[in-house]
């Protein structure tokens, strides 16, 4: 009965009045990024670590973690009146969300979005608390044989599923790897990749990384498209803020449907939420008695994918809180906002400090009523945020990355280093190269190979002990199968259309 | 074309990565592995990934034989603007300890705006002044950030 006592201290945390405000600015600023495009939550999490330093870590990362979810509620708004993504997971939004909004039913389409994320969000939630002490108590029998098998499924499954290609997305992984072995190598004191760069001994940055790949990339590619003028006027809310009968009755199936999805989608590594929402769209479209609609307007194409991507977030957290393994880039982003505030997510923080992380996740029921308000009632306020020119925007995000990436160290350094990965992130977005893997394997580089030495040094140097448990075995399995998977599928398909012609 | 470069980049870059590796001084006391083992186990990573690649670029020649090198020309101007932001980006950067953050801040912002919010010299002024030195009193007074002050007289 632990548990429960925990979950209801938790609320006490949740509830004091510094939480209350610490969640009320996280989601307003998760709406605003999610509202504006060229900055996502990764990015707005990396920027605020340095200027939260020195706060109390439970405020800190409840706010953080209201940005994370946050700006999937703004996203939906910028993909309905724009047809641009605020935030990548609301593409799907950006289908039907304008084509309701040409029709004047602009409204009805941000509604359905809001509820629709409120009722999925907290749907998720619920989830979270119910799966988080069983799955906390598992991992505690994880050894580092363990958790190297599981990190390494993690990123397999993120190389294979964020990109087009899963040899780039690889690749994207083995870089991460990579900058996360520059520096002083902890166990031996030798110092490795520092190109003789003082500043690298401490090793490179991943607020920097975050922020030169996520942020000044962004601008880049934003800037690009005003040159070539294809960036889009906002659309006014027209019609009522609210849902007519027939509506609702159309919506109601594909938020829950949505809800189950994403939140399923968001617990298993590497998927996340766009894919979330375009798995709840074509299940809707699939369902749907009159499928011609999707893609000229239908409801259920905003209440679905917007239900999906919402939920998506909570069910994201489940590992990163749980096993301490981040599923994909912006929960690693959060990942390495609990480290530098000296937290180790996992399944001990529910063991030593049930206060934070049931604080923390308590703060998500009330941070989504609070988003519904600001979503629903105010929103006619952030959309006037699609009125700042873009030309004016984009220079000030890089203004806005300079004091993040400058407050960590005062290092000049780092601002040279935000703004090669900001390079690094435009070439790379140019040929497919996804950075979501990138930012995952940077965050957890380091305690990959710490798990990997040590299980080699309890197995005395022989990787035999990387199969000596049922749980690593499977694991090593799902790596391979999901390595695999991309070569795979087509043969299937092949063989499964050979075997129709016949 | 992209992707032959890529592969190309990956084993350069594998290459240099298990050299700089071999020049890690090891000690061998206590801990068996050392600092290098898991490093060649990520070389070993590249290399698989340019194979991955390799297969997944013939797999695509076999799928579009005829579409070969139908390589859509980008822009060169287009290049050349993102060039130039990044040029700016980096001006600004190494006048930044130099000017101090507000001033720095201020003559880039007016820089940008005046090519990409052409012809709207209120806005961009107001902004690029308000923005700068607002920011820099609000992170450095109120937030206790630090950043340098340069040529600003306060």
């Amino acid at each position: 009965m632990d548990t429960l006592t925990h979950i209801l201290n938790g609320f006490a945390v949740s509830t004091t009045p510094i939480n209350l405000w610490y969640t009320f600015i996280g989601v307003f600023l998760g709406t605003i990024i999610g509202v504006l495009p060229g900055i996502g939550p990764s990015a707005g999490i990396a920027l605020l670590i340095p200027v939260t330093f020195g706060m109390n870590p439970t405020s800190a990362l409840i706010m953080m973690c209201g940005i994370y979810y946050g700006t999937k509620y703004g996203g939906s708004t910028t993909a309905i009146l724009i047809r641009t993504p605020g935030e990548a997971a609301s593409v799907m939004t950006s289908i039907d969300g304008y084509e309701m909004a040409k029709k004047g039913r602009a409204g009805a389409a941000l509604a359905v979005s809001a509820i629709g994320s409120f009722i999925a969000g907290t749907l998720g939630v619920i989830g979270l608390t119910i799966f988080a002490v069983p799955l906390s108590s598992m991992a505690l029998k994880f050894g580092p044989a363990e958790y190297f098998t599981l990190m390494l499924f993690a990123m397999t499954a993120v190389s294979t599923l964020t990109g087009k290609s899963a040899a780039k997305g690889l690749l994207a992984t083995i870089l991460g790897l990579m900058i996360a072995t520059i520096g002083i190598d902890l166990q031996s004191g030798q110092a490795r990749y520092t190109m003789g760069i003082a500043e690298f001994q401490d090793g490179v940055g991943f607020v920097v990384v975050v922020v030169g790949l996520f942020a000044v990339a962004e601008v880049f590619r934003g800037l690009e498209d005003i040159y070539k003028g294809t960036s889009a006027n906002a659309m006014k809310i027209t019609g009522k803020l609210w849902l007519t009968k027939e509506e609702w009755v159309r919506s109601i199936g594909p938020i829950w449907r949505g809800g189950i999805i994403g939140f399923i989608i968001g617990v298993l590594p590497g998927a996340g939420g766009t894919i979330a929402s375009i798995m709840s769209y074509t299940t809707e479209k699939r369902l749907s008695k009159h499928p011609e609609e999707f893609g000229h307007g239908a409801i259920e194409g905003v209440a679905g994918p917007e239900a999906a991507n919402n939920s998506d977030t909570a069910g994201a957290m489940v590992p990163l809180l749980t096993l301490g393994i981040p599923g994909g880039g912006a929960t690693a982003v959060l990942m390495g906002a609990f480290i530098m505030y000296g937290i180790q997510p996992g399944p001990l923080l529910f063991q030593n400090r049930p206060d934070l992380v049931w604080g923390l996740i308590n703060s998500m029921y009330i941070g989504n009523v609070m988003l519904l308000i600001l979503n629903l009632p105010l929103i006619g306020i952030f959309v006037q945020l699609l009125k700042i020119p873009s030309g004016i925007l984009y220079p000030l995000i890089i203004a806005i990355s300079v004091i993040g990436a400058y407050a960590i160290n005062g290092s000049m350094t780092d601002l040279y280093l935000i703004l090669i990965f900001g390079v690094v992130g435009y070439v790379f977005d140019k040929v497919d190269i996804p950075v979501a893997p990138l930012v995952l394997s940077l965050v957890l580089g380091g305690m990959m190979e710490q798990s990997f030495r040590q299980a080699m040094t309890i197995s005395g140097g022989h990787p035999k002990i990387f199969f000596s448990s049922a749980i690593t075995i499977t694991l090593i399995v799902m790596s391979v199968i999901s390595i695999l998977m991309p070569f795979i599928l087509p043969i299937m398909k092949k063989y499964k259309e050979d075997g129709k012609d016949e | 074309m992209a992707d032959r470069v890529i592969f190309v980049g990956i084993l350069v870059l594998a290459g240099v990565y298990f050299w700089a590796t071999s020049q890690i001084p090891t000690l061998e006391i206590g801990d068996p592995l050392g600092p290098k083992a898991f490093p060649r186990l990520l070389g070993i990573g590249l290399l698989i990934s340019a194979a991955m690649l390799l297969a997944e670029m013939l797999k695509e020649r076999k799928a579009a034989p005829s579409t070969q090198e139908p390589e859509e020309k980008e822009d060169t101007s287009t290049v050349k603007v993102v060039a130039g932001v990044v040029v700016a980006t980096g001006i600004y950067f190494a006048l930044f300890e130099l000017l101090g953050y507000a001033v720095s801040t201020m003559l880039f912002l007016l820089a940008m705006t005046a090519y990409f919010n052409k012809g709207k010299w209120w806005t961009n002024v107001l902004t690029a002044v308000l923005y700068s030195f607002i920011s820099y009193y609000v992170f450095s007074s109120l937030l206790g950030v630090n950043l340098p002050r340069g040529v600003a007289p306060f």
